[in-house]
């Protein structure tokens, strides 16, 4: 073989072994230990620290009992306090620390209400373009208690 | 957005996801394996009159290549991490199967061009000076031997290389139709025919390319034409238009024929969706008039102006009707819902990461790379020697 091809594939074989060398360190030692995935990750997302208290956590020792037991009640029991109020971990241990500002926007109500043809039509639709003049649902629905309006 | 939905739909269908990026990739890959294929008609299979454009086919390919994978990447939120399908891929993901492809068809290209510059890279690296001198003596790996012997030695190797080179082009593009052929859930992709359909439009858009190319590099360094090379190139592509009309409309028509549940959402797809850019663009512009205005090339006799005029013409127009084929498929396939009974509607942004303005830059940039490449390796000497003779 010609010189100039020698180098040719030499350089070809080098880049290869860049390229093999460089997967070897950059793919994680527990890749594939369970599946294709990285096993550690199951350990990493395991030690995530628990953000959300749970409904039942807000109702108990005499603190939201009233408005609990409203909401339990009423057709929202399947939205859980913390889908609105955001998560509430640190708040249940330390009533200091305040959950952060509920989401009360049009939008995020629209999420399961805007109008839309996949859902069933005896759930409770709006369209949002004629429906309420742009008001803030709740300045109408209570949302711990819908059609108590 | 109620507007843009008609009839059934799953709520996660709503938003489309495959946007203008994802039309541009195959329409990238297939200019790349097309452009491939016609250098190869000089290589392997010794077509002569195409030998002034047979090494910048290859140049055209190489730019076109080094692009191919960047729509995908925008369209990736974290491009950083498009590389993992090439450390961990999966024999179940056929995604994964084309960053090997991509690859090994990248270095055969960049051999097949290394080996039939070769010889002009010696030789500016003995002529240049300075920091010229120094990058094509790294082109040329610091190996200046180009005696009779080596350079047969290239050729034979060259010949080789684009042998292998022929399937790999056919196998690089032919993927992406498999990618689109091999999703079952989709009736208007799912097909054995697409790999196929995708290759035949690959090398009819390569052709029409090269053609407006080496036409447009003629014209801008002011020399003559070599109409026997532009009129087999025409004649390729007007061969290569019947294979491709063939195979797609045996792919509608069985559809049709076969009428399997699907075939009411697909009749309102082609009657009503894509009814412009299907039977008007891609059918009419794209195949119909090219192939009556190359049908006229091949039967004129004299009247070079006039044929090449026609020939222009028709490659914009199979360029123009290879996109609208791409967008047909790509987006077609996503303005029908899962359910079969409801269709959906893709409104294209402009200002966006998947918008207009980024593959209008993504189409850009391969003519950029290539006014840069044919900087470095310049293969105008055939084009000229030839057009003189």
């Amino acid at each position: 073989m010609q010189p100039h091809l020698k180098k040719a594939f030499t350089l070809l074989a080098l880049a290869i072994i860049a390229f093999i060398f460089v997967r070897s360190l950059v793919v994680p030692l527990s890749f594939g230990q369970y599946g294709w995935y990285r096993g550690d990750a199951l350990g990493d997302i395991r030690n995530f620290p628990v953000e959300y208290a749970g409904s039942a956590s807000c109702g108990e020792e005499n603190c939201h009992t009233n408005i609990y037991s409203v909401w339990i009640n009423g057709s929202h029991k399947t939205v859980n306090c913390e889908t609105c109020h955001g998560p509430s971990g640190k708040h249940v241990n330390n009533i200091r620390e305040m959950p952060g500002p509920v989401n009360d926007s049009r939008d995020y109500c629209g999420i399961c209400h805007y109008k839309r043809v996949a859902r069933p039509t005896t759930f409770p639709q709006i369209d949002p373009a004629v429906h309420g003049q742009d008001m803030q649902c709740t300045y109408c629905h209570n949302p711990h208690k819908p059609w108590f309006v | 957005m109620e507007s843009l939905i008609w009839g059934y739909v799953y709520p996660n269908e709503v938003e489309i996801q495959w946007s203008i990026l994802i039309v541009l990739y195959p329409y990238i890959t297939g200019l790349v394996a097309g452009a491939f294929i016609a250098s190869s008609l000089y290589h392997v299979f010794g077509k002569k009159e195409v030998k002034p454009v047979a090494r910048f086919a290859l140049l055209t390919a190489l730019s076109f290549l080094l692009v191919a994978t960047m729509p995908l990447l925008t369209h990736l939120g974290h491009p950083e991490r498009g590389i993992e399908i090439m450390f961990t891929p999966h024999v179940t993901s056929a995604m994964s199967g084309f960053g090997y492809i991509y690859s090994f068809y990248l270095i055969v290209v960049v051999l097949e061009i290394w080996l039939s510059f070769r010889e002009d890279i010696v030789k500016k690296a003995h002529n240049s000076k300075g920091w010229q001198e120094l990058m094509y003596s790294a082109l040329a790996l610091f190996s200046y031997d180009i005696s009779e012997k080596a350079l047969h030695e290239d050729e034979k190797l060259a010949k080789k290389l684009a042998i292998i080179g022929i399937p790999s082009a056919a196998f690089l593009h032919g993927y992406v139709g498999f990618i689109f052929g091999g999703i079952k859930a989709n009736p208007w992709w799912s097909t054995p025919l697409m790999p196929l359909i995708f290759l035949m439009s690959a090398i009819v858009s390569g052709i029409a390319l090269l053609i407006l190319l080496y036409i447009a590099s003629m014209k801008i360094r002011k020399h003559a034409i070599d109409h026997k090379c532009l009129h087999s190139l025409a004649h390729y592509l007007w061969v290569f238009l019947i294979f491709d009309v063939t195979l797609e409309m045996l792919e509608i028509i069985s559809m049709k024929y076969e009428s399997l549940e699907e075939i009411d959402i697909i009749n309102r797809l082609l009657s009503d969706k894509i009814a412009t850019t299907f039977y008007g663009v891609q059918l009419t512009m794209g195949i119909l008039i090219p192939f009556m205005l190359l049908l006229l090339v091949g039967i004129i006799k004299n009247r070079e102006t006039l044929k090449m005029i026609m020939i222009s013409i028709s490659s914009v127009f199979v360029l123009i009707g290879v996109f609208a084929m791409r967008w047909n498929v790509v987006i077609g396939g996503q303005e029908i819902s899962k359910s079969l009974s409801g269709t959906l509607t893709y409104v294209p942004v402009f200002f966006n990461q998947e918008g207009v303005l980024p593959a209008i830059i993504i189409l850009i940039i391969p003519f950029i790379i290539l006014r840069v490449v044919t900087y470095i390796l310049p293969p105008w000497k055939d084009m000229e020697e030839e057009a003189a003779r």
